[in-house]
């Protein structure tokens, strides 16, 4: 398989009041097309700020991130929105929906980046909300959702565009247990039905039971790499 | 992304409101302010042209720098005729000046002799309203004299009694007559009427020994705006490079001087309104940005560039902008209507280039409107460039790590 991430010694330092705080430490890593992989470890592992880096939307202090083949230090500002828009989506653990789009618009945002017209939009909006179980609510205000149904948008939101990668940052930790099942179980299907990249940051034993591979980071290094079968 | 702009004026109601409350209010004030400004200058200039000097002069070239007894326009009622024949003329009038001596009695003062052809004066600049006691000219020169009030209340004369004038004549003689006084004018300037003795035209050419000639020709338009045009008119007309016509704003130089430096003053009371204003929504902006730190953040992390957020507060802000200049101009437009109706009475009447005003005006003008839209819309969007541009440098990563 071809690898969608390949990472080479990446490091980020921040600086908290003057000191350094050291979140990565020379990573090297490579994920491949297909995975559903878990970033785990304890708070301050460095587990988001790795998501952040490898998906461009945080720089590294030093190393190299190739993402599709792309080696991302080399992308200006708006190339860098243009590669994300393309490549990459995101479901974050407060959902993030825009409150003044209706959970259709808030799904065809991306599409609407992309130039796609308004026909073919509008069908692939339909489509994928069924797909997440949403069928029927494409006029709903974000408020008007429970915590699931928003999370359910903001996967389907993430997944319309076809990206190759889907970056999860702690998706399940505002869910409950049941519900957050029945989302874990639905991105496994769409991984193995599209073959779409998913990698989690998590704490939650549920997503880590259900990778294929599970990458444990300790105070900013790999501590273990674990691949398992399915 | 205008439908996100859109959509965001009506999360924060109240925010929105204020916002836009402080946008209409600056806009009224400004909008009553030009609106008010031109109400009054267009009053006093319609007093000053209309009741004086006319709209456009004609004299002979150099007349204007240094007016001299010796430079008249020959040929005044053929030149009279042409001026009008131009479109846009209501009516014109000659005039003669000089200076002399005028005696009543035992008291003596220095006059300025004004003869007028008392019909064309009356159609041009009313001048029979300015008599207050006594008649006015009859047609035919009958060694008649009209004082200004000042000038009457210094020699102490009355209609009825006789004033001696002095002066000199084109012929280089000393040039004396008696005049009976037959009335008392008053023409609003009071250094004109402290110097002013009219006489009839011919009794003035006969002083002066002018044969049939004039100083000057004194032409009032229909219209204020359109003197530009209707002076190049009379100049076609005229073709004649010995003669200079020229507008009211060139007859009365420091008038309009003075005029224009007080339009520059209302622009600086305009424009601390404006700031004011600009403060506050730049306030407001700052905070909304503030708060959709995160918002930002997820649209930048999911593609949206740095350009199209900047674009997205800028057109929240020109959207709330648009709503208020609306609102705004149907209270400015209301409150000129309603000033150019009613207008202010003033406690104390004031005086603007001689003239004496009791009540004044506002004007429903484009200017009135078209300036504080203008104003408001460029203060609104240059407020909104340093929070858009914030927003636009939100990085995604630490935005989506606040609350």
């Amino acid at each position: 398989m071809a690898p969608v991430i390949v990472t080479e010694g990446v490091t980020r330092v921040y600086s908290d009041d003057g000191v350094p705080v050291h979140a990565l430490r020379g990573i090297d890593l490579t994920i491949e097309r297909g995975e559903f992989a878990a970033l785990v470890g304890p708070s301050g592992s460095g587990k988001t700020t790795f998501l952040n880096v490898i998906s461009g939307l945080d720089t590294p202090t030093d190393g190299k991130v190739w993402l599709n083949g792309k080696l991302l230090s080399r992308m200006s500002g708006n190339a860098l929105s243009d590669f994300r828009r393309d490549n990459i989506g995101f479901v974050f653990q407060a959902y993030n929906l825009i409150p003044v789009l209706t959970v259709e618009e808030n799904i065809e945002y991306i599409m609407l980046l992309q130039k796609i017209p308004k026909a073919e939009r509008h069908e692939r909006v339909l489509a994928i909300l069924d797909e997440v179980g949403l069928g029927g609510m494409a006029s709903r205000k974000p408020t008007q959702l429970s915590g699931g149904q928003q999370q359910r948008v903001a996967i389907a939101r993430a997944m319309v565009s076809q990206p190759a990668t889907i970056m999860a940052d702690e998706p399940t930790a505002n869910l409950d247990s049941k519900i957050g099942a029945e989302l874990l179980d639905m991105m496994y299907r769409l991984n193995t039905q599209t073959g779409m990249t998913f990698i989690f940051s998590t704490h939650d034993p549920m997503v880590m039971a259900r990778a294929r591979r599970m990458i444990t980071l300790k105070d900013g290094e790999i501590e273990r790499d674990e691949v398992r079968s399915p | 992304m205008l439908k996100i702009a859109f959509r965001n004026i009506f999360r924060q109601k109240r925010r929105t409101v204020l916002t836009a409350l402080a946008m209409i209010v600056g806009f009224t004030l400004s909008s009553v302010f030009i609106g008010w400004s031109d109400g009054a200058y267009s009053d006093i200039i319609s007093m000053f042209t209309r009741n004086r000097i006319g709209h456009i002069q004609v004299h002979r070239a150099g007349y204007l720098d240094k007016p001299s007894l010796y430079d008249v326009i020959d040929g005044y009622e053929s030149i009279g005729e042409k001026i009008a024949g131009v479109e846009g003329v209501e009516a014109w009038a000659p005039r003669i000046y000089s200076a002399g001596l005028g005696s009543v009695g035992d008291k003596t003062m220095g006059v300025q002799i004004i003869g007028v052809d008392v019909g064309r004066e009356v159609k041009a600049t009313r001048f029979d309203r300015k008599i207050t006691s006594g008649a006015i000219f009859s047609d035919i020169a009958a060694g008649e004299s009209i004082l200004g009030v000042g000038l009457a209340s210094i020699l102490k004369a009355d209609v009825g009694g006789k004033i001696v004038l002095v002066t000199q004549g084109t012929d280089g003689a000393i040039a004396n007559d008696l005049y009976r006084i037959i009335g008392i004018a008053e023409s609003g300037d009071k250094a004109t009427d402290r110097m002013a003795c009219y006489l009839h035209i011919n009794d003035a050419q006969d002083l002066l020994v002018l044969n049939g000639r004039v100083h000057e020709i004194v032409v009032i338009a229909r219209a204020l705006d359109r003197v530009p045009k209707i002076t190049a008119a009379i100049e076609a007309q005229i073709n004649d490079t010995a003669l200079e016509v020229s507008p009211w704003q060139v007859v009365a130089k420091s008038f309009y001087r003075a005029m224009q430096a007080d339009r520059q003053g209302d622009l600086i009371g305009r424009m601390i309104i404006m700031l004011i204003v600009a403060i506050g929504v730049l306030n407001t902006v700052l905070m909304s940005v503030l708060e959709r730190t995160r918002e930002y953040g997820v649209l930048k992390a999911m593609g949206t560039k740095p350009g199209q957020i900047f674009g997205v507060v800028v057109a929240e802000v020109t959207f709330i902008a648009l709503g208020s200049i609306f609102i705004g101009a149907l209270f400015g437009a209301g409150l000129n209507y309603l000033l150019s109706i009613y207008g202010i009475s003033l406690p104390q009447e004031f005086s603007y280039g001689g003239i004496v005003f009791q009540t004044m005006y506002a004007a429903v003008t484009v200017r009135s409107l078209a300036i504080p839209a203008v104003t408001v819309l460029v203060s609104a969007i240059l407020v909104s460039l340093f929070p858009a541009l914030r927003a636009a440098r939100i990085a995604p990563a630490s935005a989506m790590r606040t609350h």
